[in-house]
């Protein structure tokens, strides 16, 4: 027999998949270590560099939470349009639209006091992204356009967009001509606590929202069941099309509010590449949370904390961004092949047991 | 002379985990034989038959063909030394012609010889009475041809042995009869014909000698000319089983619950799926639905269930007219809806889901404000899984893993749970076992009962017409008749079907 | 396959445990005495044959004075925007730097903010305008008087009398260069005229050199560029072409095309003003260095440049260093007719020439 059959798995037992995740970890560990050995860095020294690099210090403990807040909002938001099985890939666009409002009630309204002044960024953000999510959510609903490539598409305007902004209508007058839009006054600036912008206390706060919205509530419920089976929701009299829209705006306002809170706390103003990939990231992040929200804050932190070791170690060793990237991508390859191991059955030639319902 | 064993199969063993699928499994089968397989689903049936084509690999016991010890390891393997299986779902390419479907995968080099082919095709029909147009798409064709097609396509690669996984579960009852035709050609032929059903009246009318599995394990093999049907019952079920459907007479003052009137609904491709529908449901009655697959259907139980639009007509519920409501008001007025798909769960239930949630489902929207509230439904599921014996380790297991027959207890079991006035339900036994499919028509007997008119889609003519107090029969989307089952035969609906005649009784 | 979990397990455990042993040392020890760590960032590559190779070379420079007094860490590609240039910069002050040198303009608003929130540690930033009174300095120089030079060069050079200009940003800092260079290049040849391409980024050799075919296409026999990479003068040379580098002498690179190119000597700030700041003498300035400091500077011109313009070249450079020779004198006029410079006056001082917001007359700018 050729090749190699490839079925779904119906069950594993906790003890196995606990050693699957435990294998891909040490494996991906290995193996990064010897691409780096192979470069010429000590890899004994280069690991535990990176996890201190990343919670060594109080100061590195701050990177490592503020490169979370922006990867577990937007999580959050994936997650919620995920769960309906609508793959949202136009986060990135969402977050640069929610900061494209933001900045626009930052700029212009900035004689406001600071509480109102902060709430109508959050609120102009979200609705914002929510809108940005909305239009492909509309046709999706109403002509069962395909969602992926629309929400990527998205993206790329939104960013054109914002370029065009920063080059041209919105171009500060005091950068000497530099492509750069005004920086906001202080009075749109996020608070800090303990240090941190309170962006920490907001992705706390929202894990728990989403977590009970998606498990507690009549719409995450809705929500579910259209992502599990469109037809059973449509036999339960749900009204699809409108569940689909709710739940998108939902989703494009948290990734808005992301764009409001890395804009706000973060950069203070609005620049074309303000979203960082967490859009993206995002995507591996919820999915690897398996559309949990509890689950979302760890994978979240433990994300942040490979971004911020690696960004630690690029310094501390003087390792080049490329080598740096090129380990982020080692771990995360392996940390996603052990979820295809968990869920997928690999049986090599020759052995033909099918895990299929007994007959 | 001694009949040629083509299959013998000696102490099949075949384990999945911790469940014997087969357990010391005997099999004979001899050339110019057909040799029914008889048990309940999960009896082993399909798994044998699965190493006998290849696809499985037994962990004891040994598999002779024609006197020969084999080794499969492969499908291919066993399509060489002569065996041929046709599966319950036809694997045909739809967009290509019946020909295309019969070389394909064969392909020994980039070409086809044309010629050869269409003479061998022809060779092979005539010798079987098989009877397909080999020009003709896929998709163009009926189920009956479709499966004759997978027949050719099997003969065509040299089989000597024919294996059918329950041949007879789409077909109409004239398809049936072709096709027990072409088994019987086959058997002249000195082929050997293996074919595994639940259906007794069919293995009773085509086979020979009959094998029955229970539990996996080989119960017995026995001519069928020697045997009755409840002893063959016994044999399967472990226990005697009372297999008459109980129907009781109607009240005589009917009142009608559900009256449709000239009902035209487009399908998704704006074609006419129905035209021209008009009956009455009445109070007290179970209304069979009987067509072919296809007939409209799934169109008539969305319909009135409000999930898809009406062209044109109306229907009324106990005076109303409820076109145009939505399927959540529809429900409140207690029109329930119970549709088994092909895959058991698509339309009804969420897989992942329990039992809990999937009471949920259709409670929520009654609940106020935007908490999800699960305890009543938690009382509620406990109740529904002691009334209706349904085997689950818990009502907070998934029902997707739970068997077929529980599954489908769980969905009408819900349905009938909110105290319906009128109870639609389309396949509620589709793959059901014997003992499972009477505890449901018993369900429905119970709500006829209580007084709920009962809409009753099904495929088992046999079972329509011991069940329902009326049948309708759909041909096409049309209303070809609705009958009463006490003055008509199985062929005649079976021939109304499929539009040869209209019998107009009430 | 257990064994080889085992095996695995216990390398990686081996491998923690004897990096527990071994602690932080990674963190490039900035504490211990005399050793002052610098970090500087970088907004491309070092190897980008431009702007940041030049930059880089004022490290090379730096460390092999300062020897083993300094401990000097960079960090490549860091963008321009705050929490980039914060990341980089607390990685670098998390191992002990008390001086972070940021290298593009766009890296000044979050050097601002890390100016504020780390009073102990301080901050240059080349090209931005920004400063503070206690730790946070701004460095540029006079690239016009170069820029002139060079242009001198290239309107000897031209035979269509038409010269290309790719060009990052409409910034001032680019206005400023693209002037110059025009000006220097109208002085020997009058009827030279210039088409400006700007890409929109600082650096993209794709961009660049797209940038430059066009120029070519258009007519233009000598190219400059005011963008980070050698691509234009590559171009150019494929063409057949001539090229005035920047950043640094690329006669290596491009020998068929390259003239000379207006040069960053950074050392010659940096290896001054470090020294005070470990000496702790330190006061935040705008710094602007000229060519009479050594700061800027040109390219040893090549073989292809005649000899009629080595001569001039030579003439005018000896006079800018005397700070006799002011680049832009009136009267001149922009590029929609305005009047910028009035007949009689000349733009001399620092503030005046940063608030260049026009191209001159003969040049021709697309966005």
């Amino acid at each position: 027999m050729n090749g190699i059959h490839i079925s779904k798995r119906e069950d594993l037992p906790k003890k196995r998949e606990t050693v699957i995740r435990i294998l891909a970890v040490i494996l991906s560990i290995v193996c990064a270590g010897l691409v780096i050995w192979i470069l010429g860095y000590n890899p004994i020294r280069v690991f535990p560099s990176m996890i201190s690099g990343a919670l060594g210090t109080e100061i590195r403990l701050q990177q490592t939470i503020l490169k979370a807040i922006p990867l577990i909002v937007t999580s959050l938001g994936i997650l919620v349009a995920f769960k309906m099985k609508f793959w949202n890939i136009g986060g990135e666009g969402q977050i640069i639209m929610g900061a494209l409002a933001a900045s626009y009630v930052a700029l212009n309204m900035d004689g406001l006091p600071k509480g109102i002044l902060l709430s109508l960024m959050a609120l102009a953000a979200m609705i914002a992204g929510g809108l940005w999510a909305f239009i492909p959510a509309f046709f999706k609903a109403k002509m069962g356009v395909n969602e992926t490539i629309f929400t990527l598409m998205l993206n790329y305007i939104a960013i054109k967009y914002v370029t065009y902004l920063q080059y041209g209508p919105w171009k500060s007058p005091e950068s000497q001509g530099f492509p750069k839009v005004a920086t906001f006054s202080d009075n749109a600036v996020l608070p800090k606590l303990f240090g941190i912008h309170i962006g920490w206390l907001i992705a706390l706060l929202l894990v728990v929202i989403v977590y009970i919205f998606i498990n507690h509530t009549k719409k995450g419920f809705e929500i579910s069941v259209v992502g599990e089976s469109r037809e059973t929701a449509r036999y339960a009299g749900m009204n699809i099309a409108t569940i689909i829209l709710i739940a998108m705006f939902i989703s494009g306002g948290l990734c808005g509010l992301t764009g409001m809170i890395q804009a706000s706390a973060v950069e203070k103003t609005l620049s074309a590449n303000l979203s960082g990939g967490y859009g993206f990231t995002a995507i591996i992040t919820a999915w690897l949370a398996r559309l949990n929200a509890i689950a979302v804050l760890f994978v979240c932190i433990a994300f942040a904390i490979l971004l911020q070791g690696g960004a630690y170690i690029q310094i501390s060793m003087q390792i080049p961004a490329a080598v740096a990237d090129m380990m982020q991508g080692i771990i995360l390859f392996f940390v996603l092949g052990s979820e295809f191991f968990l869920q997928y059955k690999v049986n090599l030639a020759g052995s033909f047991r099918k895990a299929k319902e007994v007959a | 002379m001694e009949p040629v064993k083509a299959i013998e199969m000696r102490g099949i063993t075949k384990t999945f985990g911790a469940i014997h699928a087969n357990q010391d499994v005997d099999l004979t089968v001899y050339n110019g034989e057909i040799h029914a397989l008889l048990g309940e689903n999960g009896a082993g049936k399909s798994t044998l038959m699965n190493m006998l084509s290849g696809i499985y690999r037994q962990d004891n016991g040994s598999i002779v063909i024609y006197g020969k010890e084999v080794h499969f390891t492969s499908p291919k393997d066993s399509i060489a030394i002569g065996i041929g299986m046709i599966h319950q779902h036809f694997k045909l390419v739809d967009v290509m012609t019946a020909k295309e479907n019969i070389i394909l995968g064969k392909g020994k080099g980039l070409f086809t010889k044309n010629k050869n082919l269409a003479k061998e095709i022809k060779e092979i029909s005539d010798r079987y009475g098989l009877d397909v147009n080999p020009e003709k798409k896929v998709y163009n064709m009926s189920v009956g041809e479709k499966q004759t097609l997978e027949i050719i396509k099997v003969l065509y690669r040299g089989a000597k042995i024919l294996i059918l996984d329950e041949p007879t579960a789409v077909l109409t009852p004239q398809e049936i009869k072709r096709l027990f035709q072409i088994l019987r050609n086959m058997r002249e032929q000195g082929c050997a014909v293996v074919i595994i059903t639940h259906k007794l009246n069919e293995v009773m009318e085509i086979s020979d000698r009959i094998t029955v599995l229970r539990k996996g394990k080989t119960i017995g093999t026995v001519k069928t000319s020697e045997v009755q049907v409840p002893a063959l019952i016994e044999m399967m079920v472990g226990k005697k089983v009372d297999l008459e459907i109980k129907k009781e007479k109607m009240p005589i003052p009917k009142k009608p619950l559900l009256e449709v009137d000239n009902l035209y609904v487009l399908n998704h491709d704006h074609k006419l799926a129905l035209e021209e529908i008009s009956f009455s449901l009445y109070e007290g009655e179970i209304l069979g639905i009987a067509g072919v697959a296809g007939s409209g259907q799934k169109e008539i139980c969305e319909t009135i269930a409000g999930l898809t639009r009406a062209e044109r007509g109306r229907i009324f519920f106990e005076g109303e007219n409820i076109i145009g409501k939505s399927p959540r008001d529809i429900i409140r007025l207690g029109i329930r809806m119970g549709f088994i798909p092909e895959d058991r769960l698509g339309m009804g239930l969420v897989g992942s889901m329990d039992i809990v949630h999937n009471l949920v489902l259709k409670d929520y929207q009654n609940q106020p404000g935007v908490f999800l509230k699960r305890g009543p439904c938690e009382v509620k599921a406990k109740a529904i899984v002691n009334r209706l014996d349904i085997q689950t380790p818990g009502i907070h297991f998934p029902v997707k893993k739970l068997s077929g027959g529980n599954i489908q207890k769980v969905l009408l079991g819900r349905e009938i749970d909110s105290n319906p006035k009128v109870l639609i339900t389309a396949y509620p036994v589709r793959g059901l076992d014997i003992g499972a499919s009477y505890k449901i028509y018993d369900l429905l007997n119970e709500q006829k009962s209580k007084g709920v008119g009962v809409l009753f889609i099904g495929e088992d003519l046999d079972v329509l017409m011991d069940l329902c107090d009326r049948i309708m029969v759909f041909c096409i989307g049309k209303i070809a008749g609705i009958v009463n089952p006490d003055e008509v035969t199985k062929e005649e609906i079976g021939l109304m079907m499929t539009g040869g005649k209209e019998v107009s009784l009430s | 396959m257990k064994k080889l979990l085992v095996i695995l397990l216990v390398l990686t455990l081996s491998m923690t445990a004897m990096a527990g042993c071994g602690g932080d040392t990674g963190g490039g020890d900035g504490g211990a005495e005399d050793v002052t760590t610098i970090g500087f960032l970088y907004i491309g590559p070092i190897t980008d044959g431009g702007y940041n190779q030049a930059q880089h070379e004022g490290y090379t420079a730096v460390k092999d004075y300062f020897g083993d007094s300094v401990n000097l860490l960079y960090a490549e590609n860091v963008a321009e925007d705050i929490q980039a240039v914060k990341t980089n910069a607390i990685n670098m002050i998390d191992n002990g730097a008390s001086i972070i040198i940021a290298t593009s303009f766009g890296h000044m608003d979050g050097m601002e903010e890390l100016a504020n929130e780390y009073t102990d540690v301080t901050f240059l930033h080349f090209s931005g305008y920004k400063k503070n009174d206690t730790n946070f300095g701004n460095y540029f120089g006079a690239m016009e008087e170069a820029r002139y030079l060079s242009g001198i060069v290239a309107g000897m050079t031209t035979k269509t009398n038409k010269l290309g200009y790719v060009a990052a940003y409409p910034y001032t800092e680019v206005r400023i260069g693209i002037n110059s260079f025009y000006l220097g290049a109208k002085s020997v040849n009058p009827d030279v005229t210039m088409n400006v391409v700007y890409i929109n980024s600082w650096g993209d050799a794709a961009l660049e050199q797209a940038a430059a075919e066009s120029l070519l296409a258009q007519g233009c026999d000598v190219l400059t560029q005011h963008a980070d990479t050698s691509a234009a003068q590559t171009a150019a040379e494929k063409a057949g072409c001539y090229a005035v580098g920047y950043n640094i002498d690329n006669s290596a690179v491009a020998p068929g095309s390259f003239l000379t190119a207006p040069v960053w000597h950074h050392e010659a700030y940096l290896i001054p003003v470090i020294e005070k700041i470990i000496a702790g003498e330190y006061v935040p300035e705008s710094y602007y260095g000229t060519m009479a400091d050594g700061y800027i500077g040109l390219a040893p011109l090549t073989s292809l440049v005649s000899d009629e313009a080595k001569t001039e070249v030579e003439k005018v450079q000896d006079q800018i260093v005397a700070g006799e020779y002011p680049i832009f004198v009136g009267p001149l006029k922009d590029n929609e007719g305005n009047v910028v410079v009035e007949e009689g006056k000349a733009l001399t001082t620092h503030d005046e020439i940063w608030a260049i917001d026009w191209v001159l007359e003969g040049i021709t700018a697309i966005q």
